[in-house]
């Protein structure tokens, strides 16, 4: 039979992109990533199509991400053509972006990050050295895609989330039963965030980057981004200040900052930026490497927040409602919003007759490819007397402390 | 009973296939018992193709060459290659403008930039390979994935569909979106077994499972413009997720 073939591809992530070692003699140098997923061409995919198929189409670029990708088009081309939701259809959005959060970041910390703190190649090798902590991290990842189908449909590709409004608005025993589950598995989430405080990160510390996230509205939402630096960006000029190219080495664009300034976007850039309080004690993040703490603590917020919104939509009693009616018209939009890995963008504008002329997506994993870039320098900088083998491992141990989503990235 | 050696792998997708597999959360403790995850990239390191496979599970479209390179390891390798998807099956969501030159598709995203255009027309995975069976959908159904893991266990694959959504919205007792309230749903057309997820909660079918065997085009386009919708709208939608649809 054939012979054993190694994939270089970069393993426990989305997607499709490898490291590529530079030698300089016989030392190693400088590491880049090369993201070499296969371009959909999204934004050129939905020129032609009419408004109501955009964010059906769009939401389709990444199965972790779709039900962020799908509320930020939406978001965007209700702006475009005016169309305004009610408040319960803003909740129940919001709702379903943080079931994304819970699953997207429990898949990470429990299925994909996981092995590489206890020494195993994935998740089935997590069944016999932490059997209770996958057992535990599967449950509240089962949570977040609950979440999701409960107000979209279907955890992946939610049909149910439409331009104006719901499909099928969800029942009061639907959401009480998401309550019960989430307060149930609330104090499980705060001891994994004890358990991941007392794993070895493997990885020198690597200095953490200016933050970049999204600002100016209820958790993950806003219209604006904010930086650590004291930049503000307004949503109609963030693609502008995104400043994406085309580079040689890489299928996805690349954001290059004004001047010499590389921005990190995600759940370290977040809580960098807000610095909640309350978790303050828990984690003090000096380095890129705590990211997997970072993506703990914001499970647990994103589970109270989901709990936060339930409550607001059942004291508010839920109504029966039907999408509003879309006129089409010409105009442009544009939605920032956070995705689990940072700052996502949806622009799109369309003609009188509704027809999008034009899209602009730019995804989180193309922005923190600067920031990665960064980090494998600092990386190497410090392990270059390491052997080839051992080098190309860190380096994908650090590239994963990004999550990067590939699919995502490249679109 | 044998452990099932499998071989699980992405091409050109969103990789909602292979994580419909990983969202099985109940289910993933027994899997792990019977199954063999030995190439699976996107959960488990290292990527190693080694030996052979009872199954490979592929995910996705073709559309740059080293895919083609991988795919026909993955085929050589396995007595049994399995398309996972909609993408795997048709093309999908990609394939949306085949038929218009590549170049100029990438032109009109990346501009006339640097980026590598080797590649070429998203193709299903049987524009190249025996296909031994399809599980269709964007994204499957979870139960389908299991099915199809419990069939292979035993030695064998799942009986194919051959039943349109309207079935599956039958068996619901639903109300008929298109003839009884006039809104586009593309349920006659499409393959079912999903349970007819998106009619039941009032939104009209977008065709994700692709097209179902021996469907009446020509009927079901004369009844969507009864209701308002032109042959070309319907054909659109249609070749969303396959370009095979012609009117």
């Amino acid at each position: 039979m054939s012979k054993p073939g190694k994939i270089d591809i970069l393993t426990r992530v989305e997607g499709h992109g490898r490291v590529e070692l530079v030698r300089k003699g016989r030392r190693i140098v400088d590491a880049r990533l090369n993201l070499h997923e296969s371009p959909r061409l999204f934004e050129t995919l939905l020129i032609g199509r009419r408004f109501d198929e955009v964010a059906e189409i769009a939401c389709r670029i990444c199965s972790i991400c779709s039900t962020v990708h799908k509320v930020a088009a939406l978001r965007a081309l209700e702006q475009a053509l005016n169309v305004r939701i009610s408040q319960q259809t803003d909740l129940l959005r919001q709702l379903a972006v943080q079931g994304g959060q819970i699953e997207s970041h429990a898949l990470h910390i429990f299925c994909l990050a996981l092995p590489d703190y206890l020494g195993v190649g994935g998740f089935p090798a997590l069944a016999s050295v932490a059997p209770l902590e996958l057992q535990q991290g599967l449950k509240i990842k089962a949570l977040g895609n609950l979440i999701q189908e409960t107000v979209g449909g279907r955890a992946i590709h939610p049909f149910n989330l439409l331009p104006g409004g719901l499909g099928s608005v969800p029942g009061v025993e639907q959401l009480q039963h998401l309550a019960d589950q989430l307060s149930s598995i609330l104090d499980n989430v705060s001891a994994m965030i004890g358990f991941v405080s007392t794993l070895d990160e493997g990885l020198p510390a690597l200095p953490l980057l200016s933050a970049c996230a999204v600002s100016g509205g209820p958790p993950l939402f806003g219209d604006r981004l904010a930086t650590s630096t004291g930049v503000t960006v307004p949503a109609t000029s963030a693609a502008v200040w995104l400043n994406e190219r085309n580079e040689d080495h890489t299928h996805a664009k690349v954001s290059r900052f004004d001047g010499e300034s590389v921005f990190m976007v995600g759940p370290l850039a977040r809580l960098n930026l807000s610095k909640p309080t309350e978790y303050g004690k828990r984690l003090d993040a000096t380095s890129i490497t705590d990211s997997l703490k970072a993506r703990t603590i914001e499970l647990h917020q994103a589970v109270e927040r989901a709990m936060s919104l339930i409550s607001q939509l059942l004291n508010e009693g839920l109504r029966k409602e039907t999408p509003t009616t879309i006129t089409p018209s010409a105009g442009e939009g544009t939605a920032l919003i956070e995705a689990p890995r940072g700052v996502l963008l949806h622009n799109y504008r369309f003609d009188e007759l509704g027809i999008c002329r034009a899209a602009n997506i730019i995804t989180p994993t193309a922005i923190n490819q600067a920031a990665i870039e960064m980090s494998l320098k600092s990386l190497i900088s410090v392990i270059n007397d390491d052997g080839y083998e051992s080098i190309k491992l860190s380096c994908e141990r650090l590239i994963r402390c990004f999550d990067p989503c590939i699919s995502c990235a490249v679109h | 009973m044998k452990r099932l050696r499998l071989a699980i792998a992405g091409l050109t997708a969103c990789s909602g296939c292979q994580l419909s597999l990983l969202n099985c959360e109940a289910e993933l403790p027994q899997l792990i018992e019977v199954v063999d995850f030995h190439y699976f990239p996107m959960a488990c390191s290292p990527a190693v193709l080694e030996g052979e496979y009872d199954a490979a599970l592929v995910e996705g479209c073709l559309s740059m060459p080293h895919e083609n390179v991988l795919l026909l390891s993955l085929r050589k390798r396995s007595r049994l290659l399995i398309a996972i998807g909609t993408c795997a099956a048709w093309g999908g969501v990609a394939a949306l403008r085949n038929g218009e030159s590549r170049k100029e598709l990438l032109q009109a995203t990346h501009g006339s930039g640097r980026i590598s255009s080797s590649g070429y027309s998203p193709q299903p995975l049987h524009a190249f390979v025996k296909v031994d069976a399809v599980i269709s959908g964007c994204p499957p159904e979870k139960e389908e994935l299991l099915r199809l893991l419990a069939g292979l266990l035993r030695g064998a694959l799942p009986n194919p569909i051959s039943y349109p959504v309207c079935t599956d919205c039958r068996m619901r007792e639903n109300l008929c979106l298109l003839t009884e309230q006039s809104r586009l749903c593309l349920g006659a057309l499409t393959l079912g077994g999903c349970g007819a997820r998106c009619p039941s909660m009032g939104v009209g079918c977008e065709g994700c499972r692709g097209p179902v065997p021996e469907a009446n085009l020509n009927e079901a386009l004369d009844i969507c413009q009864q209701k308002g919708y032109d042959r070309q709208t319907v054909i659109d939608r249609l070749r969303r997720f396959c370009p095979e649809w012609k009117s």
